[in-house]
C-alpha cells in the first residue's frame, strides 16, 4: 500500500528526513513513533503531498508520487483519509457539514450524504452532535469528528498525526480502539505518535523514527 | 450536487460578509448606472440623427433656358444615382408660387417683379445611409458635373455638425463603457480577493481533503457573478428612476425631453453584462490556484 524508497526531505540546510525506506502492506495497521521533531509529521505530509520529497520515490496504492501530475493530486488525496493533529475543522460549518465535505468534494448526492454522514458520526458516538459547531465540542469530540470525516468516504488508507495529542488517557485509548475497528474492516491505518502507551499491546508494527531516519522496528 | 454546495456556500458567504458585499454591489451599480446612462444618451442621439436624413434635402439648381428634354435628362440622371431616394422637379413658376404662398401676408415684397428671378430646381432626398457629411459633399460635387446643372445647395454645415456630434457621442460612449467595465472588474476582483484571503484556512482544508480547483473556485465565481448581477439590476432601477425623473419632471421645463426613449433591450443586457464582468473579475482574483 505504501512504499518509501530512499526518501529524503530538506528544509533549507536542515535535513527533515534522510533516505527513508519502508513498506506498509495493504490492510495493515502500523505506528510511527519518535520524539518531537523526529520527522513524523513531515513523513505523513509527504504521503498526501502537503510537502514534496526532495529525493527518492513514494508509492501510495496505484499512485507513484514522483510522476503524479498536479491536477491528479485531488485523486490521491481522496484515496487517503487524514486525521490532522490540529483537527482542521471549518468553524462556521456544523459537524454534519464538516463531515459531509469529504463526500461533497467527491460529488456524492445529498441524499446519500445524509445517510453516510449519519453512519460515520454513529461510529464515533457523535450522532447527537450533528447540528453543533466545532467550537462547542471538547477536544476529544473534535478529534472524533475528524476521524468521522476521514472514514466517511471509505478511503483505502487512513493517516493519523498525533491523533490523541491533546486528549486524556481514556479518550486516547477509545480513539485507538476506533482505529482498530476501522482497520479490521480492511482499511490500512498509519498512526504517528510519540505516546508509547497507544501501541502497547496492539501487536501492530511500530517504526521508530529519530532525527529523520528510521532507527528501529518493533511490535506493539 | 457539487453545484448545489457551491451555490449554498456562495450564498452563505454573501450573507456572512454582507457589508463588504453590499458595498461592492452598490459600487458596481453606480458604475453600471453610468454605463446605462451612456447607452441611453447614445441610443437617443442615434434615434434623432437617424430620422434627420429624411428631413434633409439637396437642392439642385438648373441652368436657365434648358429645353424640356434637357431638363428631363438632368432629372433622369439624378434619379439614376443609387444614393438618391427621391428627386422632384420644381419649375421656376412653381418656385415663384411657393414663394408667394410663403409671403402671402406681406404681398408688397414681391410686387413689382417683372420677370421670374428664380431658377428651376430638383429637390433631392438622399437615402439614410448616404447622409454622412463626407458622402453628401461628394454626391453634390458629382451632381454638379451633370450637364445642365448650375449649382447644388445642401445643408453642408448642419450635416457636418450632426455627423461630428454623432461620432463624438459614439466615441465618448465607448471610452466611458470601457472605463466602467474595467472599474466593475476591479471592484469584483478586489472583493473576491479579500473574501478568498479571509477563507484561506478553509480553502487549505478543502485542498487537503481532495477538492479540485473547480470545486474550490466555483463558490467565489458564483459570488462574483451575483455581485455583478445585483449591481446590474440596481443600475437598471437607478437608470429607470432617472428616466422617469427626466421625462416626467424635467420635461415640464424642457419639453423636448419628453421625446426621450428608454432602450428596452438594456433591461436584459445590463444584468448580463454585470454577470460577465463579475465573472471576469473573480476569475482574475482566483488566478491559478495551487493545489
Amino acid at each position: 500500500m505504501i512504499t518509501f524508497q530512499n526518501v529524503s526531505k530538506y528544509y533549507d540546510h536542515d535535513t527533515a528526513l534522510r533516505g527513508l525506506s519502508f513498506t506498509i502492506e495493504k490492510g495493515e495497521m502500523a505506528f510511527i513513533t519518535g520524539p518531537s521533531g523526529a520527522g513524523k509529521s513531515t513523513l505523513l505530509k509527504l504521503m498526501y503531498l502537503s510537502e514534496w520529497p526532495d529525493e527518492g520515490e513514494i508509492t501510495i496504492g496505484d499512485f507513484t508520487l514522483a510522476s503524479l501530475k498536479r491536477h491528479d493530486i485531488p485523486l490521491l488525496r481522496r484515496d487517503i483519509g487524514v486525521v490532522f493533529q490540529d483537527f482542521k475543522l471549518i468553524n462556521n460549518l456544523t459537524i454534519h457539514d464538516n463531515v459531509a465535505l469529504a463526500l461533497r468534494i467527491r460529488g456524492v448526492g445529498e441524499k446519500d450524504i445524509k445517510t453516510r454522514v449519519s453512519e460515520a458520526l454513529k461510529k464515533v458516538y457523535l450522532r447527537h452532535k450533528a447540528d453543533s459547531y466545532p467550537r462547542k465540542l471538547s477536544g476529544g469530540e473534535q478529534q472524533r469528528v475528524v476521524i468521522a470525516r476521514a472514514i466517511v468516504a471509505e478511503p483505502s488508507l487512513i493517516l493519523a498525526d498525533e491523533p490523541t495529542g491533546n486528549l486524556d488517557p481514556n479518550t486516547a485509548l477509545d480513539i485507538i480502539h476506533l482505529f482498530r475497528d476501522i482497520n479490521i474492516h480492511g482499511t490500512t491505518v498509519l498512526i504517528a505518535t510519540h505516546n508509547r502507551e497507544l501501541f502497547r499491546h496492539t501487536g501492530a508494527r511500530v517504526l521508530k523514527l529519530d532525527n529523520g531516519a528510521i532507527v528501529g522496528e518493533e511490535r506493539g | 450536487m457539487a453545484l448545489h454546495y457551491s451555490f449554498k456556500s456562495a450564498l452563505q458567504s454573501l450573507w456572512r460578509e454582507k457589508w463588504i458585499n453590499i458595498l461592492s454591489m452598490l459600487t458596481v451599480a453606480s458604475s453600471l448606472l453610468i454605463a446605462t446612462l451612456t447607452v441611453f444618451t447614445l441610443y437617443n442621439v442615434e434615434l434623432v440623427t437617424n430620422h434627420l436624413p429624411e428631413r434633409f434635402s439637396m437642392l439642385v439648381y438648373l441652368k436657365d433656358q434648358l429645353s424640356p428634354e434637357e431638363t428631363q435628362n438632368v432629372v433622369a440622371a439624378i434619379r439614376k444615382r443609387a444614393e438618391v431616394a427621391q428627386a422632384t422637379y420644381i419649375s421656376k413658376e412653381q418656385a415663384l408660387n411657393e414663394l408667394k404662398q410663403t409671403f402671402k401676408d406681406t404681398h408688397s415684397l414681391l410686387e413689382g417683379l417683372e420677370e421670374n428671378p428664380l431658377a428651376s430646381s430638383v429637390e433631392v432626398r438622399l437615402r439614410k445611409d448616404f447622409v454622412a457629411a463626407a458622402a453628401t459633399s461628394k454626391i453634390a460635387e458629382e451632381i454638379k458635373k451633370i450637364p445642365g446643372v448650375d449649382n447644388v445647395y445642401y445643408g453642408e454645415k448642419v450635416a457636418e455638425a450632426i455627423y461630428l456630434m454623432k461620432k463624438s457621442v459614439q466615441n465618448i460612449s465607448v471610452i466611458i463603457f470601457l472605463t466602467v467595465s474595467l472599474g466593475v472588474i476591479f471592484v469584483t476582483y478586489s472583493t473576491v480577493k479579500i473574501l478568498f484571503y479571509r477563507r484561506n484556512e478553509e480553502i487549505d482544508i478543502l485542498k487537503l481533503l481532495g477538492a479540485t480547483r473547480g470545486f474550490i473556485r466555483a463558490p467565489f465565481l458564483i459570488e462574483g457573478s451575483i455581485i455583478g448581477l445585483s449591481g446590474g439590476i440596481l443600475g437598471i432601477i437607478g437608470a429607470f428612476i432617472f428616466y422617469i425623473a427626466v421625462t416626467y419632471r424635467l420635461s415640464a421645463i424642457i419639453p423636448i425631453l419628453k421625446t426621450l426613449v428608454f432602450p428596452a433591450g438594456i433591461i436584459v443586457a445590463l444584468p448580463f453584462v454585470g454577470i460577465v464582468l463579475g465573472l471576469i473579475g473573480s476569475a482574475i482574483a482566483l488566478g491559478r490556484l495551487k493545489l
